[in-house]
């Protein structure tokens, strides 16, 4: 015993020494070598940048099969959250109706959900709504699968998702109206009388126009949407135009401004229109940011606009839609 | 102490012994059953089909975005010296092998806003997407 001892510390020690010489050497001098990967290996920001990249590309190809290949092994909550910025960014950026309905519908399919989207989900369905005075003429959730049955502009009849859900306004006639339709139909209208998209939108008037002097502020066109009860409605697109430019929001997107808010910085010496809707169906024209009446000292101080729309009660015949600032 | 002297090497041997089958044993370990997982990996380990996926999607972006730097910025994640590279080279494969018209297409007009175009990618700058 005494001298089978020896050798077998020998051998142990020699083993554990042997042991992690190796594990050195294969875990941390010459590792397994990282080739082939794949997209679920990715660091989280380039995961989330190949979802993004994945999306954009089905907007422009319309590939669903390919974008979920493209998606396929990475976590669904790596996609949620992409998409989601990606959506939400878009909606801020104020890009096209057509390039984020593509996203929302691909959202959609990968079974993402964000608020964002739910407006662009609605937004094409040109159809009248069961009731006019109901309150769910504002966007709301239960509007979503119309859309999708007749998606986008792009003929792509993969963007279709796979378990429509139907819904009281998915009707056979009503699904005859595509939304190329009422584009072109609107577009050869009259700005002044649109027929946009639901009524609620069609209904909207200038309600208030308040002139907001802070000093520190930078000047703003805040624009509050409500319904006919004061409560702000979300997922209204407004428009700011003015020569040679135009920006888009979407109300809602700051929760700090209330459901019906939305913001534009704005510019002094510049004449704004003030529109809503898809289209940008003009509310205000002739908007300017003017110097604050009581700033006494320089004139310097600007003042913001503060401007609410709401909808004209549906037995008021439509009124003049010109309501210079 | 001869005797001693005699037993050092038999200790030895079997010190080298186990030094050996711990290393097998290591080796095994570290790379068949336990290797170094990655997780936090960049784009140019992926493998190739992916990469070419990633080249095909920066086209597409591109497309929509219009931007360019972004464009070159993530190709630099796959070749910082040469960001242009992988596009053209993709782009030709695509075309030796009969690939998709509108990928090759948005490719080339990649490659032609990295000033990188070349003579077999010209003709597709003059498709429409």
């Amino acid at each position: 015993m005494s001298t089978r001892s020896p050798r077998h510390v020998a051998s142990v020690v020699g083993l554990g020494i042997g042991l992690v010489l190796g594990l050195v050497y294969t875990w941390a001098i010459a590792p397994v070598e990282l080739v082939n990967t794949y997209p679920a290996l990715l660091r989280t920001d380039y995961r989330h940048g190949w979802v993004r990249l994945t999306a954009l590309s089905y907007v422009v190809d319309g590939d669903l099969e390919r974008a979920r290949a493209r998606l396929d092994g990475l976590k669904q909550e790596d996609v949620a959250l992409a998409m989601q910025a990606l959506i939400e960014e878009y909606a801020a950026a104020g890009h096209s109706a057509d390039s984020l309905r593509s996203l929302t519908a691909l959202a959609r399919a990968l079974d993402v959900h964000t608020s964002a989207m739910l407006v662009y989900l609605y937004t094409p369905t040109p159809l009248p709504r069961p009731s006019l005075s109901s309150p769910s003429s504002t966007p709301l959730p239960t509007s979503v699968p119309t859309l999708t049955r007749t998606p986008t502009l792009r003929p792509s009849p993969s963007v279709t998702p796979p378990i429509p859900e139907p819904t009281l306004v998915s009707t056979p006639v009503q699904r005859s109206v595509s939304p190329l339709a009422t584009t072109i139909s609107n577009l050869t209208s009259t700005p002044s009388s649109p027929t946009p998209t639901p009524p609620l939108l069609a209904r909207l008037q200038l309600a208030d126009q308040e002139q907001i002097c802070e000093p520190g502020q930078r000047p703003q066109v805040q624009v509050v949407v409500t319904d006919e009860r004061g409560v702000g409605i979300s997922g209204v697109e407004v428009w700011l135009m003015w020569p040679g430019g135009a920006d888009r929001a979407v109300t809602g997107l700051k929760p700090r401004g209330g459901a019906g808010y939305v913001d534009f910085d704005a510019e002094p010496g510049t004449s704004y229109v003030l529109g809503v809707g898809e289209l940008g169906v003009p509310l205000v024209t002739s908007l300017r940011i003017e110097p604050c009446p009581l700033d006494e000292e320089d004139g310097s101080l600007m003042g913001s606009w503060r401007i609410v729309f709401t909808p004209r009660p549906l037995d008021t015949p439509e009124p003049e839609r010109d309501a210079g600032g | 102490m001869s005797e001693q002297a005699r037993r050092l090497p038999e200790w030895f041997t079997q010190a080298i012994i186990g030094v050996v089958v711990g290393l097998v044993l290591g080796f095994s370990i570290g790379w068949w059953l336990w290797p170094v997982q990655y997780t936090n990996t960049a784009p140019d380990v992926l493998r190739q089909d992916y990469r070419d996926d990633y080249v095909v999607m920066i086209a597409a972006a591109y497309e929509i975005e219009g931007n360019l730097e972004q464009a070159r910025d993530r190709l630099r994640l796959l070749d910082p010296e040469e960001p242009s590279a992988p596009v053209i080279k993709l782009a030709e494969r695509l075309i030796e092998v009969g690939g998709s018209t509108e990928d090759i297409t948005r490719l080339a007009h990649l490659a032609g806003a990295l000033d990188a175009l070349t003579p077999a990618l010209s003709p597709y700058l003059e498709n429409d997407l």
